[in-house]
């Protein structure tokens, strides 16, 4: 679903992703680690086709991104780490609008079963959107992608500023999208929340994949202490 | 995605405070302008109908005085006002040269505030002598009028630039840009969709405006159905106009901030700095012959004609033998030497009313050449013709006054120099002036023309943001 081959991008001369090569299959959560500046929303902008890469391919279901950026973008969802939506809509006028400019007329009916399905409470869909926490507002993300039947997820950080309760419900939906065969791509620094959800694990340092495992091979102290090695942090012992 | 940005703007703008506010303050914003503009109609056809009156109340002193004189009555006034002189009825019982106000009259006040617009042309007074301008407020002729027309050039922009500044801006603010740029969308077509129905909205909100404001104030725009079109179609492209300008500023990427200072100094150079620059290049380069030199001039001259008013006097019998055979008392009078010299006057102060003409020509053709340079002028000349009030219409008016005034001496020489008394049988001869409306025909190509220059500013934004949209597009983001 997701290919990205050899991919580099240089700001001002400055490497900001190098040589990266990824792929994410059907069904498959990849998590990326790594600290600021490491390249991982660098990845997700030219996924999204927001930044033209250096050089490099991408592909989201065997088109080129940089060729067909508005194809593309039909399959898949992007959540980024603040969701901002239209404070003076509701839930369900949300949901209806960003499935609508994506194409997608769907009924009142259809729209609340992707409100439900996405786990938001009842009696928020006709609420406006100005008083949702973080977490309502990335179940109305969910909702979008849902309504989309996006192939692909793309996330940045979605689960920082998230209370335990909403994080762990964050990660059961991406696990029904999995189930559901949505490749997922997700940037992010909790390494707990990344070992929970993801099938794939890649870690990141200065624009380089430096090391990727299958998520079910490590443990989460294992995955703490490459990942710290990795960033040549020093681990400190409690 | 259209039919969702429209649904679904409405309800942001219905939903937004600010736009509601905006809209309260369109509607008392035309309102009181279309208020303004009905009084200022309204005492202009006092004026005429006052003038006529006054004219008509001499007209029946001068009929029984007449009919006194006929049935051989000895009447009670002095020589120099009995009208069975043709002098007396040329100089004391003048015709109204009105210039009756247009029925789109109230939409600009134009030129209406310098020029006044009726005059009585007498018998033995000169072109030169019809005095056109009219003394008005000092504050008001600082300020202008707060007609539609100042409502619709000077501050329907600002409240344009209020409702679109910010359409991507605070987009991007707000953080839901990164969301709506994900989507299978490209953000010129939402941005010129957002635009195109703030525009559609707001060309609602003018119109409802317009029509609530001419009803309250009883104008019927209805009989005047086709006129009220064009004002509708003068308005909303020079709305398309101020939208092309938000949609170029919106699409440099900048913030808020920058884009609201962008768009007010777009505002200040097209309403403000290029009219009134070139107002003021108009008569640098075209300056008006001092009027004071030529009143001057004029006097010295008649002073001259004065000392030869009876070899002028004889010139002008020879060339007219007319008089002399028609006149059996072969009397002649004061009278007779001023009018017979006046046509001197006349011809000998040709070139210096046309050094005044061709100056005021050339520069309303400089001006009408380069109205064009900005929305603003174009905007306001148009409405201004329409109100028949432009500088076109008031020159329009004074060229029929010279034509009738000549009408005028031309009806009642003929009895002056056949020694012939001016009877209540000739009072229905009297000419009479009648306003003909300058014609106003060129208004489809004013719109057209306006129309294909918003709609260009429209495509220039939209090739140059295709070329620069990937750096736009990290700009935004």
């Amino acid at each position: 679903m997701i290919t990205i081959q050899n991919l580099t991008k240089k700001y001002n001369g400055q490497i900001a992703l190098d040589q990266l090569n990824l792929k994410v299959n059907k069904g498959e959560i990849y998590c990326l680690l790594g600290a600021n500046g490491a390249g991982k929303t660098t990845t997700i902008n030219l996924l999204l086709g927001f930044i033209e890469p250096t050089s490099g391919s991408a592909l989201i279901n065997n088109l080129n991104v940089f060729e067909k950026a508005k194809e593309t973008k039909k399959f898949l969802a992007y959540i980024p780490e603040n969701l901002m939506l239209y404070p003076s809509l509701t839930a369900i006028e949300n949901l209806d609008y960003f499935s609508g400019i994506a194409g997608k007329r769907l009924s009142k009916e259809s729209l609340i079963s992707f409100l439900k399905e996405a786990g938001l409470q009842e009696n928020a869909f006709e609420n406006r959107i100005t008083a949702f926490s973080k977490g309502m507002r990335q179940k109305v993300g969910i909702a979008i992608a849902l309504a989309k039947d996006a192939r692909v997820l793309l996330l940045d950080e979605p689960t920082s500023g998230l209370d335990p309760k909403a994080s762990n419900e964050f990660g059961q939906l991406l696990h029904n999208l999995s189930q559901k065969g949505v490749a997922t791509l997700m940037a992010t620094h909790d390494l707990f929340r990344a070992k929970e959800v993801a099938t794939h694990i890649g870690i990141m340092k200065d624009g380089q994949l430096k090391e990727e495992f299958i998520a079910s091979d490590i443990s989460l102290h294992g995955l703490e202490k490459t990942y710290l090695s990795t960033m040549n942090y020093k681990e400190v012992e409690l | 995605m259209f039919s969702y940005n429209f649904r679904y703007e409405l309800k942001l703008l219905l939903r937004s405070k600010w736009i509601q506010l905006l809209s309260i303050i369109l509607l008392l914003l035309f309102g009181f302008s279309g208020y303004n503009g009905k009084e200022k109609v309204a005492k202009r056809k006092a004026d005429i109908v006052a003038a006529k009156n006054e004219v008509k109340e001499n007209d029946e002193m001068m009929l029984r005085l007449l009919d006194s004189i006929e049935k051989g009555m000895e009447v009670s006034a002095s020589r120099w006002t009995i009208p069975t002189n043709p002098m007396v009825v040329g100089n004391y019982n003048p015709r109204v040269a009105a210039m009756e106000p247009q029925s789109m009259a109230f939409i600009a006040t134009g030129q209406a505030d310098l020029f006044t617009h009726y005059v009585k042309p007498k018998v033995t007074g000169d072109d030169f002598a019809l005095n056109f301008t009219e003394m008005t407020s000092p504050v008001q002729l600082l300020f202008g009028s707060f007609d539609l027309s100042f409502v619709i050039i000077y501050l329907l922009p600002l409240i344009i630039i209020a409702f679109s500044y910010n359409v991507l801006s605070s987009e991007k603010e707000s953080g839901s840009l990164r969301l709506l740029a994900s989507q299978p969308i490209r953000i010129q077509n939402w941005v010129l969709q957002k635009l195109s129905l703030r525009f559609f909205w707001l060309s609602v909100l003018v119109i409802i405006a317009l029509l609530i404001t001419l009803s309250i104030l009883g104008i019927t725009w209805f009989s005047t159905f086709i006129s009220f079109l064009i004002l509708i179609g003068f308005i909303l492209t020079y709305m398309l106009f101020w939208f092309a300008f938000a949609f170029l500023v919106n699409l440099g990427a900048g913030n808020s901030a920058k884009n609201a200072i962008s768009l007010l100094g777009l505002w200040v150079l097209f309403v403000l700095l290029v009219p009134s620059t070139l107002n003021q290049l108009s008569t640098t380069l075209y300056p008006m012959p001092s009027r004071t030199l030529m009143i001057n001039e004029m006097r010295g001259l008649k002073a001259e004609v004065a000392k030869k008013q009876d070899k002028i006097l004889d010139n002008f019998l020879r060339d007219h033998p007319e008089y002399a055979i028609n006149d059996t008392t072969q009397t002649r009078g004061f009278y007779h030497r001023y009018m017979a010299s006046q046509q001197l006057v006349k011809e000998e102060l040709k070139p210096v009313f046309m050094a005044y003409e061709n100056q005021l020509q050339k520069q309303q053709a400089w001006v009408e050449r380069l109205k064009w340079v900005s929305p603003a002028i174009t905007i306001q000349e148009s409405l201004n013709k329409m109100a028949g009030t432009s500088t076109g219409d008031y020159e329009h008016f004074r060229k029929q006054v010279v034509v009738f005034a000549e009408t005028w001496r031309s009806f009642l020489t003929p009895f002056l120099y056949n020694n012939q008394n001016f009877t209540q049988n000739n009072y229905h001869d009297l000419p009479q002036f009648e306003f003909q409306p300058k014609s106003v025909t060129e208004q489809p190509k004013i719109l057209g023309i306006l129309l294909f220059i918003a709609l260009s500013l429209f495509s220039i934004g939209f090739i140059s943001s295709e070329k620069v949209k990937r750096k736009s597009m990290l700009k935004l983001l």
